[in-house]
């Protein structure tokens, strides 16, 4: 190459992958323009595709997988463990508590493992592999795309709901034995009104602190899940992008999951006083 | 009021999600531009092409639904549809154009669609013209070069293939810089044009006796694969144009692609007569759609193929495929027996020493003292259970071809080859009874011929007293507390390359087992692909799992010019030719010999063999077994795929002669 053009090219190249400057000036220009409007240059391991772009054609599948089932999660598991909790001495909410017990210290991707051996190996229902079809219309594509969910989806559900059900077991116990507690019970109130008003109400404030931390994880992916369903997300992306070293894609999927889990945060600074008439009132 | 509203927000949410997926990527119908349906009218050069849209999909579910009952996940009839596992899926879906960089050439591309102007015969070691009518004629000096192309070969749009054609892709891939050939091509070539209608005259710099070997295929494929002019020379800038509509002269256009990535599903052309396969063979390919999909982790490759959702895997470690064949007797490889594998991949794989570390690296007898350090029967076991043909021929590597033309007529040599062990002996490191023991071991059954095709003509012997004296004449220094050298501790640091290439990585952890037995201090770590690159680029190694061979022609000179002493950069740069940085000055001497020689000629190939014996003698690169290769095919759906009693062509679904090899499947 001529040399003249060889300087052209290597001054193009140092501008894409922000390079020019000195280092604070190389830091503002992220700032600008990775942090405020998501462009982290071209992805590396697919020159000359923005990595940006990379990101948001997986982002939604993640986001779909896993917002879906952290919340069916949390919602089943918080539901259970209030049971197990409030009324601890029933039989059903020790075989409840024993359930959680037992699926809570799997790892999600044994659970997925056994799901997929025997929903997808053995009695064939779903599919081994992720497969979308994209192309002959949407009522299609949307079968398909739930029809592949499925297993993933309840493989990170399993394990979610086994640990909120601990949790919230956990938390119901404690307020359950507190004095307003025992005075609405002395007061004549049905255990059903004490349950929903007076345990899940205080039970339940910790918990949406630990469901917004969990929302905001879900931009990370779940890479053990993703590569044993071969699911199209964010997770194994990152894995990619950390095997093939490329950067400006590692920076954008770690950008994009600090972003969230930082809003996730706002968010229920935010709430929280809704939910929480203490604060409000403070 | 307040569930309500948490409802409704939830309800909203999970809505949002589902419908962020499907924006993206999903059509409403076949006319959706977004869809990634590449099928649909193609207008780039004002000709249109009619293809298959949702409707004739729709039909064609139908009709197959009544005849089979079986369908695939993307709505083709199973038995009309040959599935092909890709090995890495694609981040850049729709991208077709391969002088764009990120384009997954193997994903389909170069083994459907592209027009190659020479194409290689496997089984024979021979190349012969695809869009080339024959191969090139050249002036004596081998600077001017006339090239017939075929006639009868017609785009998918249904314009000509001809020599403007031709003309067109070299000149474009000079004028554009941002093509990674570009360089190369312009340090090359004089002028390109056509003289007429299908008459390519090109014209090089300097002596280019190898017009065909460097621009057609001789293993993998080619970077050069032929465009239409008619359509390439609308777009501003060829590097950054995706071409989603691909026109192509292969047998099978684009019909869908799954916008996440993870598979093409190609159509077989209906005018299947004037495709580059059609032309050349007169055959047409029985499967109407070929459906490349990636599959993801070992476990689930293995699942679907037991389940008949694939026909042909890449590779396999010899575990899986084992594990397979016992659940699904459709399942099979290139033997239907030990050892399974084909060991003609010409890529062997061993233990390269970067020289560019100095010494003792540098020393061939160090890197001898190495080689008889190690028990290559036990290597052998360790690595995938005996199976494999040993080729310790350095960097050239022992395939069934090589073994045939080379192997076999210098075994004299090899056998009288002598090592002087610094002490005023000599030690005859050729092991001719190899495959003997190991046939033995392995309760193997057969004659020579056949044994030696399995396990090859010889290896190098182990021995460990032998060794020892060649480390100590390399300047290692051996103590009770182990190996010293230039006064300190001697630790070899050994590497591999993390999660893939079975072969070399176990070939390593086996050295490590027998080097460490031997006595030496050794650490070992495996590499994510990008440190691995880099390192082997740099030099940024010690001893490691590269593997520096590929090779199946008679003319070795495509094989070796990277050995180019001239060639080698300091080391931390990346240079154009060989990790290893192997300086010696015979070898580079006939490599400059060769270079301006007939690769026909007597010479060519004396010259090889006296490369051969150069390369031996300096070992720069410890090579254990040729490349093997476990390839499963499932004949469920479709059958006659090439074996070891049906060897009309390798098992190499991953190379561009795919398409050749696709002629010969039946349907079952």
């Amino acid at each position: 190459m001529d040399p003249v053009q060889m300087d052209a090219l290597r001054r193009s190249l140092r501008v894409q992958f922000g390079l020019e400057g000195s280092l604070m000036e190389q830091y503002t220009t992220f700032l600008w323009k990775g942090l405020l409007h998501f462009d982290f240059g071209p992805s590396l391991m697919s020159y000359p595709e923005p990595a940006g772009k990379i990101i948001s054609t997986y982002l939604p599948y993640t986001v779909g997988l896993s917002m879906i089932s952290t919340l069916l999660a949390w919602i089943i598991g918080n539901l259970i463990g209030l049971l197990a909790g409030f009324r601890k001495n029933k039989r059903s909410s020790k075989i409840l508590e024993g359930i959680a017990i037992c699926l809570y210290p799997i790892p999600y991707f044994i659970v997925a493992l056994v799901l997929q051996i025997f929903f997808a190996y053995i009695l064939g229902w779903f599919p081994l592999t992720t497969t979308i079809n994209s192309f002959q219309g949407f009522g299609v594509f949307m079968a398909s795309l739930i029809k592949s969910s499925i297993l993933p989806a309840l493989s990170l559900l399993l394990v979610g709901t086994g640990w909120w059900i601990i949790s919230m077991k956990s938390l119901a116990a404690t307020t359950s034995e507190e004095d307003y507690v025992l005075y609405a019970r002395y007061r004549g109130l049905s255990e059903g009104v004490i349950g929903t008003k007076y345990v899940l109400k205080n039970s339940i404030l910790t918990q949406v602190t630990a469901l917004a931390m969990s929302l905001g994880g879900v931009f990370g992916g779940s890479i053990m899940t993703e590569i044993i369903f071969g699911y199209p997300g964010v997770g194994t992306l990152i894995q990619k992008a950390i095997l093939q070293s490329d950067y400006n894609m590692i920076l954008g999927c770690i950008t994009i999951s600090i972003v969230a889990i930082s809003t996730a945060t706002l968010i229920v600074d935010l709430v929280y006083p809704f939910i929480d008439p203490r604060i409000r009132y403070s | 009021m307040r569930k309500k509203l948490v409802s409704i927000l939830m309800a909203s949410a999970m809505t949002i999600s589902l419908m962020a997926c499907g924006g993206g990527s999903a059509p409403a119908t076949g006319t959706d531009e977004s869809a990634g349906t590449a099928a649909e009218s193609t207008e780039t050069a004002g000709d249109t092409t009619e293809a298959a849209d949702t409707t004739e999909t729709t039909e064609a579910t139908a009709s197959s639904d009544t005849a089979s009952g079986e369908m695939t996940e993307v709505g083709t009839p199973r038995n009309e549809t040959l599935i092909v596992e890709t090995q890495t899926p694609t981040d850049v879906p729709g991208q077709f154009n391969t002088y764009m960089q990120g384009t997954t050439t193997g994903f389909g591309i170069h083994q459907l669609m592209s027009a190659m102007m020479w194409e290689m015969d496997t089984a024979k070691g021979e190349q012969f013209g695809e869009v080339a009518d024959g191969m090139p004629e050249s002036n004596a000096d081998f600077t001017e070069h006339t090239v017939k192309i075929r006639q009868g070969i017609k785009w998918s749009d249904g314009e000509d293939l001809t020599a403007k054609d031709v003309a067109f892709t070299f000149n474009m891939i000079m004028n554009t810089p941002n093509i990674g050939a570009s360089d190369y091509y312009n340090s090359i070539f004089e002028s390109v044009e056509a003289t007429d209608d299908y008459t390519v005259l090109i014209k090089t710099k300097e002596s280019f006796p190898r017009l065909a070997m460097k621009m057609g295929v001789t293993i993998w494929g080619n970077d050069l694969r032929i465009v239409p002019e008619h359509i390439y020379s609308q777009v501003d800038d060829p590097s950054t144009f995706k071409d989603e509509n691909p026109v192509v002269a292969g047998p099978y256009t684009v019909k869908s692609y799954d916008p996440l990535g993870k598979w093409v599903l190609y159509e077989r052309r209906e005018d299947w007569e004037n495709t580059t396969v059609g032309v050349v063979t007169g055959k047409q390919c029985p499967e109407k759609y070929v459906w490349f999909r990636y599959l993801g982790d070992d476990t689930t490759r293995q699942m679907a193929m037991i389940q008949n959702e694939v026909d042909i895997l890449c590779e396999v470690t010899p575990e899986i495929l084992t594990a397979m064949m016992s659940s699904n007797d459709k399942i099979s490889a290139w033997y239907n027996e030990f050892p399974y594998a084909t060991s003609d991949d010409p890529c062997s794989k061993g233990l390269a020493f970067s020289e560019g570390q100095g010494a003792p690296y540098d020393n061939p007898d160090f890197r001898w003292g190495i080689a008889l350090a190690m028990n290559f029967d036990e290597i052998s076991m360790n690595i995938f259970d005996g199976a494999g043909r040993s080729s310790p021929f350095g960097i050239l590597c022992n395939t069934s071809a090589f073994q045939e033309l080379y192997a076999k007529p210098m075994l004299s040599w090899f056998e009288d080859f002598e090592l002087d062990l610094g002490d005023g002996t000599t030690f005859k490191p050729w092991d001719s009874e190899y495959k003997n023991r190991m046939a033995e071991k392995l309760g193997i059954t057969g004659d020579d011929a056949y044994l030696e095709d399995m396990f090859g003509v010889g290896c190098l012997k182990y021995n460990p007293e032998a060794a020892e004296k060649l480390l100590i004449k390399a300047g290692l220094e051996k103590k009770d507390d182990g190996w010293y050298f230039g006064g300190e501790p001697f630790t070899i640091n050994l590497t591999y390359l993390a999660d893939t290439e079975a072969q070399a990585g176990r070939g390593v952890q086996a050295a490590y087992d027998q080097l460490t037995k031997f006595g030496l201090n050794c650490n070992i770590s495996s590499e994510s692909s990008a440190t691995w690159d880099a390192n082997g680029g740099t030099g940024n190694y010690e001893i490691a799992g590269y593997w520096p061979t590929g090779f199946i022609t008679k003319d070795i000179y495509s094989q070796i010019n990277g050995y180019d002493a001239d060639l080698i950069v300091p080391l931390g740069e990346i240079g154009s030719g060989q990790g290893v940085r192997w300086n010696n000055k015979e070898a580079t001497d006939i490599i400059h010999k060769l270079a301006k020689v007939s690769p026909d000629s007597d010479e060519a190939y004396e010259l090889a063999q006296e490369f051969i014996k150069i390369q031996f003698t300096e070992m720069p690169f410890l090579a254990f077994h040729s490349g093997v290769k476990f390839v499963p095919t499932n004949s469920t759906y479709w059958g006659n795929y090439p074996n070891a009693d049906n060897a009309y062509n390798g098992p190499w679904w991953w190379w561009s002669c795919f398409k050749y090899i696709m002629t010969e499947f039946t349907t079952n």
